[in-house]
């Protein structure tokens, strides 16, 4: 079989095509690209050709899928269009570095003393509360860390490198900025009982989440198919994206204790992503399980925050 | 129903365009009139009513995309009318001592002919339905001086108010509170300075593609 590879502007980016057996696949086809370009498979995007003015929706060819699937009829050529992603990176390590900054960062505003260059001469006074907190973070984001390792399962895809730099940003800003107040010379801590509400609370909910992440691992069949599944148990059955919910309302127990504009400001960002990847999340959910031809019709549930929404 | 709606919606925005016009051509004749008559130390008491009006106004832009009257984006509305009410608002009414530097002079005329071009090209096309060539042009030309004019004084300001802001301690809130929260009016005046750094380019090359699309375009048609 013979392949011709193209950039979307038409020019051809491996001189020649590429020939292969007929019984090659997609994975093939990228390793041949990538010997004769040097563009490893995951920042290589190939499509069908679309036609000139029409406003379909190019292919995306599956990594997995034979050729001859893309072919049509008994044709012995193919061509490509082939895009470079730009250099990538795993999802592991992407939410390593996001995850790791927040965790070494934080202990530094309340061990160290950085006040002093922000113009906070003399001993500082930590209330039970700062240490408190200080346990919370770094048992969320350790979890996190472990998470990433041990629990969950990530796809094919990698991630664009300009989303390690982007996302570490997010993090790292916003646990310097917690840090910092939460840690202050100058904090006023709210009283006993807020304080363990607000921690208490947190807590269940972190482990409630780390339980919904064992429930999405276990979603994934044996064989580490891709495919969506409908997620049943715990929260999920009330909540389609119950790991965000219980992601929310953990920093809500912490904002509770801790009480810093910055925390509530970092919640309310946080929970503007999340409610955005949640609709998104649900919509496909509905379409893919509509009760047609044999599917499993999606069930009644909030989307990430009952009973708002 | 859809037709009345059309409309009232053609009627309310040119109004709203020729209201606005109105306004900075009153800021723009008190402008050379006082710097005519008695020098620039005197120019932003002369034109400070009318800029006010015509400068806040322009939050009613951001409305009218968030509503989808227009099609303007929000992402380029805000940004720039954030900016100008930073200095019609935080600087130049927050700090008089501000007021009395020539930059105030070159500021309000980069914005009162600006904003006279585009709320007559505005005008016209809501209450006409078209709008002169020599318009068209004038809207998308005239801003490749009058934005670097316009930023290096709004960028000016900023820096001249630095010493009276930290003096005065203005709006600043200080720890401790019980939402353990502050803000460095000060520090918060340097990063919006920052701001222009990255955010200049970026709307000047936005402008830019604007020009060579709408250009392009009538020179098709």
């Amino acid at each position: 079989m013979k392949v011709t590879v193209v950039s979307r502007s038409g020019r051809e980016v491996v001189k020649g095509g590429i020939e292969l057996s007929d019984s090659a696949t997609v994975a093939d086809l990228q390793e041949a690209i990538h010997k004769r370009t040097k563009k490893y498979p995951s920042r290589q995007r190939l499509t069908l050709p679309v036609q000139p003015g029409s406003k379909e929706r190019p292919v995306v060819l599956n990594y997995k899928k034979s050729l001859k699937d893309y072919t049509i009829g008994n044709s012995e050529t193919l061509t490509v269009v082939f895009k470079d992603l730009g250099p990538q990176v795993s999802y592991r390590t992407l939410f390593f570095c996001e995850y790791l900054g927040p965790l070494l960062l934080y202990p530094v505003f309340y061990y160290l003393p950085v006040y002093q260059y922000f113009g906070y001469k003399g001993e500082r006074v930590i209330h039970p509360v700062q240490t408190y907190a200080l346990y919370y973070w770094c048992f969320h984001y350790a979890k996190r860390i472990l998470e990433t390792f041990f629990v969950h399962c990530f796809s094919h895809a990698t991630s664009p490198l300009s989303n390690v730099f982007r996302n570490c940003a997010y993090y790292w800003t916003f646990g310097s900025y917690i840090a910092y107040y939460v840690n202050h010379p100058l904090y006023t801590p709210v009283n006993d009982l807020q304080m363990k509400i607000g921690f208490g609370f947190g807590i269940l909910c972190q482990i409630s989440n780390f339980y919904c992440h064992i429930i999405l691992k276990n979603l994934r069949s044996p064989g580490g198919e891709g495919g969506y599944q409908i997620p049943r148990g715990f929260l999920f059955n009330i909540v389609t994206c119950a790991n965000y919910t219980t992601e929310i309302y953990q920093w809500l127990g912490f904002n509770i204790a801790t009480q810093t504009v910055a925390g509530y400001i970092f919640l309310v960002v946080a929970t503007f992503i999340m409610t955005n990847w949640a609709l998104a999340k649900h919509r496909r959910l509905k379409k893919l399980f509509d009760g047609k031809e044999g599917r499993p019709r999606y069930p009644r549930r909030w989307v990430i925050l009952p009973p708002f929404l | 129903m859809a037709g009345f709606f059309s409309l009232l919606r053609r009627l309310y925005l040119s109004l709203y365009n020729w209201t606005v016009l109105f306004g900075w051509c009153q800021v723009l004749y008190f402008v050379l009139k006082t710097l005519n008559e008695s020098g620039h130390q005197h120019v932003y008491s002369a034109a400070e009513k009318p800029l006010h009006y015509a400068q806040s106004a322009a939050v009613l832009e951001i409305l009218h995309g968030l509503v989808g009257l227009v099609r303007s984006p929000v992402t380029a509305t805000l940004p720039q009318i954030s900016s100008r009410l930073f200095l019609v608002w935080g600087i130049l009414w927050s700090f008089p001592e501000t007021r009395s530097h020539v930059l105030v002079t070159s500021l309000l005329i980069s914005w009162s002919i600006t904003e006279i071009i585009r709320y007559s090209f505005f005008g016209f096309k809501e209450t006409f339905g078209f709008t002169p060539s020599w318009l068209l042009w004038l809207r998308y030309s005239s801003f490749l001086v009058l934005y670097p004019t316009g930023i290096s004084s709004e960028v000016g300001l900023i820096y001249i108010a630095l010493p009276f802001i930290k003096a005065s301690g203005k709006y600043c809130i200080r720890m401790p509170n019980k939402w353990n929260s502050s803000f460095d009016y000060f520090y918060a005046a340097i990063v919006a300075m920052g701001i222009y750094v990255p955010g200049s380019p970026h709307l000047y090359t936005y402008m830019l593609a604007q020009r060579k699309k709408a250009l392009s375009k009538s020179k098709r048609e």
